[in-house]
């Protein structure tokens, strides 16, 4: 298993702000790696330097073993989170300018540009404008001007937000699709369900730091079968008596439970069954976001007293 | 530094411009609003000459008026047989515009004239009343004075100077300071508008990459200095194009207009008298067609300051937009900018005057000043060769600065959205990167 991306120890200070503080985490290839984190946790900054847009004040970032320079650059297809096109410029011109800005040159450009606009259905709008397009098809455009000049890397910044359902569900098979043919992916989201469908590896960031890092299913794993899913008829203010426990997704014929203090799951069966007729009782290993929550709960707790021993 | 990715951006902006529509509209509209300026500006001087102000004369002696009414007719009116009281209404009820009293110890310069008048007219006819009465008094007091027909000839009589050139090289030529001067302050005023011209298209556009929201996806493919540089040139490359349109268009049409031109203008000025402003322009008009009378150097030294005032504000203007989030904020963050074009926009005025006063030269020797006020001394006067080579010099050392801090501005301006940047935070950014 060969490392695509390496991240070593790097370090990134805006002013008085650590944005990035002392990270490190690597990217294996042919796999899709999840970036997570709350906002302003240092997902984008990390991203930047990953991509030479904004330099490491400290550590080492290589793509491929080479240092990032603009070479590892042109290796890499990048989506940002605040994306644009330029509106007054047409749909193919604006694909050839991209496209060679990452080294390609015209011949295979146009080449590319015309297969992945067909593969879009979009060729009509080669000579378009891009200000005249709908907003769906831009985002459309955006894809391929992301994966035009066929890099081996992509990064993906917060890739679904502001996509509507039927590109959402485009960009997913394109990730997929771009996996299966051995290529690496990162992206950052705080949307977990598509990270449980999609990543393979993943990466916590809170605060600056990496506070959980490794393969999905290990984690999950190691976290043990602790939640209890509960579906049940009547009542379920009994919920609110149980201590210990961290209650998500909670319904009025649904709840969630995360059992926190090795409490035994049959106590809480025991009263479900004292106040309400369950339907179904079941337990599981957490779910990415209860995983997402009590991490970084822990970490913000932590952080908290070490604030107030200081 | 790669010059392929910095190609290829100067291609980009250069292609987008040159077919959008606001460059051909500017192209066809900047000449046109020029020459309608022009037009204006010999309509208002030719117009307001003829507002007739009529001023009442009291004239005790009865010799004065004459005199008065032998400059012009219109303006005096011998009123010497109404009461004094009567000639003050008539300015209260703006019949007429003033009144003045006339006798004897106002000839012998005894006392002092006194203009009463409703305070309009203004500077202008203050200052023909003066010279008109000035005029008619000493003419009266020649006469009595009973000198002779060919004494009075003398005074009457006006003197003038026809100057000539002398170069160092002890070559005589006509001196056109007049016109010169009106090209130099031509030079000036375009290179003025050019900065704040081309400074606002590369500003807006480093705006308009950052609201499209483009500008991260091209700062994973180009390095900031690369666009910067880019742009920069993108814009001179525009620039180029339209000045050549111009040149190419202005010199096809006065070849063309030229001689039609003054051949209307000369058969009109000999069959009717003209007015003032009409005759000024009439002397100007021939001048701004015949241009094959500039000299070279001086053409060449338009082109060397029209650029180096170019390039050293256009990086400023393009940091501006990078720290700016929309193009209303813009304003504030434009002062430092703006202020140091229109000081020597002003001192331009001063410097079309005596081009080599102290304030003239030390202005035209400081970089931001330079590209406006040199030019217009060179196209003047006979400007030292030390000063000129000093002032590029200092141009091209500030540009080394301006570029150094504009790159290090819009390279942290560029990704950072959300509230446009104070003076603070650009200091900051400064320091930071």
């Amino acid at each position: 298993m060969s490392v695509t991306i390496s991240v070593d120890g790097v370090s990134k200070r805006f002013g008085e702000t650590q944005a990035v503080n002392n990270v490190s985490f690597d990217v294996e290839k042919g796999r899709i790696f999840g970036l997570l984190g709350p906002n302003g946790a240092g997902k984008t900054t990390t991203i930047r330097m990953i991509n030479y847009i904004t330099l490491q004040d400290e550590g080492k970032i290589t793509i491929n073993d080479l240092p990032v320079s603009p070479k590892t650059q042109k290796m890499i297809g990048y989506m940002p989170e605040e994306r644009g096109l330029y509106k007054k410029m047409k749909v193919g011109e604006q694909l050839m300018y991209l496209a060679q800005l990452k080294g390609m040159n015209k011949t295979d450009a146009r080449e590319k540009i015309k297969y992945w606009l067909n593969r879009f259905n979009a060729y009509d709008w080669h000579s378009k404008v891009v200000g005249e397009l709908s907003k769906g098809m831009s985002q459309k455009i955006q894809f391929i001007s992301t994966i035009v000049h066929n890099p081996e890397i992509y990064i993906f910044d917060e890739p679904f937000s502001g996509l509507d359902p039927i590109n959402s569900e485009l960009l997913k098979e394109i990730i997929i699709e771009l996996k299966d043919q051995g290529n690496t992916i990162l992206f950052s989201t705080h949307r977990m369900e598509q990270v449980e469908q999609m990543c393979d590896d993943i990466c916590l960031f809170n605060n600056g730091k990496v506070v959980l890092t490794g393969n999905l299913r290990k984690i999950k794993k190691d976290f043990g079968k602790n939640t209890v899913l509960l579906e049940f008829q009547g009542d379920g203010s009994f919920l609110d008596e149980l201590e210990d426990v961290r209650i998500n997704n909670r319904s009025t014929n649904f709840a969630e439970i995360r059992i926190l203090n090795g409490l035994n799951a049959q106590e809480i069966l025991k009263k479900a069954m004292q106040n309400v007729e369950i339907h179904k009782f079941q337990l599981v290993e957490p779910s990415l976001n209860e995983i997402f929550i009590s991490t970084v709960g822990e970490d913000n707790i932590k952080k908290q007293q070490e604030a107030e021993l200081s | 530094m790669n010059w392929r990715q910095t190609y290829l951006v100067l291609k980009r902006e250069y292609l987008t411009r040159v077919k959008s529509k606001g460059f051909i509209w500017a192209t066809i509209l900047v000449p046109v609003g020029f020459a309608v300026l022009i037009g204006v500006g010999i309509f208002i001087a030719a117009w307001d000459s003829e507002i007739d102000y009529t001023i009442g004369v009291f004239d005790e002696s009865g010799l004065i008026i004459e005199n008065l009414q032998e400059i012009d007719e219109t303006r005096y009116q011998d009123y010497s047989d109404l009461p004094v009281d009567t000639l003050r209404a008539m300015v209260q009820r703006e019949e007429i515009t003033g009144y003045v009293l006339v006798n004897d110890s106002h000839i012998t310069g005894e006392q002092n004239l006194e203009l009463i008048y409703s305070g309009s007219g203004g500077l202008q006819l203050l200052t023909a009343v003066r010279s008109d009465f000035r005029e008619s008094i000493r003419q009266e007091r020649l006469r009595r004075e009973n000198v002779s027909e060919d004494i009075r000839n003398i005074f009457e009589s006006s003197v003038t100077i026809d100057s000539r050139r002398l170069s160092r090289e002890g070559e005589e030529t006509d001196d056109d300071t007049e016109f010169l001067s009106v090209v130099g302050m031509f030079m000036g005023l375009i290179i003025f508008g050019a900065i704040f011209g081309y400074g606002g298209y590369i500003m807006r556009g480093v705006i308009e990459e950052k609201t499209n929201r483009i500008i991260e996806v091209i700062a994973s493919s180009v390095k900031p200095i690369e666009l910067l540089t880019g742009k920069m040139a993108g814009v001179g490359a525009i620039a180029i194009t339209q000045f050549g349109i111009w040149i190419l268009a202005f010199t096809g049409l006065s070849a063309i207009a030229g001689p039609v031109a003054s051949s209307i203008i000369g058969e009109s000025a000999s069959a009717t008298q003209m007015p003032n402003g009409m005759e000024q322009a009439n002397q100007e008009l021939p001048a701004i067609l015949d241009i094959p009378t500039l000299e070279t150097s001086l053409i060449i030294y338009f082109v060397i300051f029209f650029f180096l005032g170019y390039l050293l504000f256009s990086s400023l203007f393009a940091a501006i937009g990078s720290a700016a989030d929309s193009e209303t904020d813009t304003q504030q963050l434009m002062l430092p900018i703006s202020a140091p074009i229109f000081i020597a926009y002003i001192i331009m005025f001063h410097t079309m005057q005596s081009p080599d006063s102290t304030l003239s030269v030390v202005g035209s020797l400081i970089p931001f000043f330079s590209p406006i006020l040199m030019i217009t001394r060179i196209a003047i006067t006979e400007v030292p060769f030390w000063q000129t080579s000093t002032a590029i010099l200092l141009m091209l050392l500030s540009f080394v600065g301006t570029m150094w801090l504009s790159a290090k501005i819009y390279q942290v301006g560029i990704l950072s959205y959300g509230k446009t940047a104070t003076f603070k935070d650009l200091a900051k950014w400064i320091k930071q990167s």
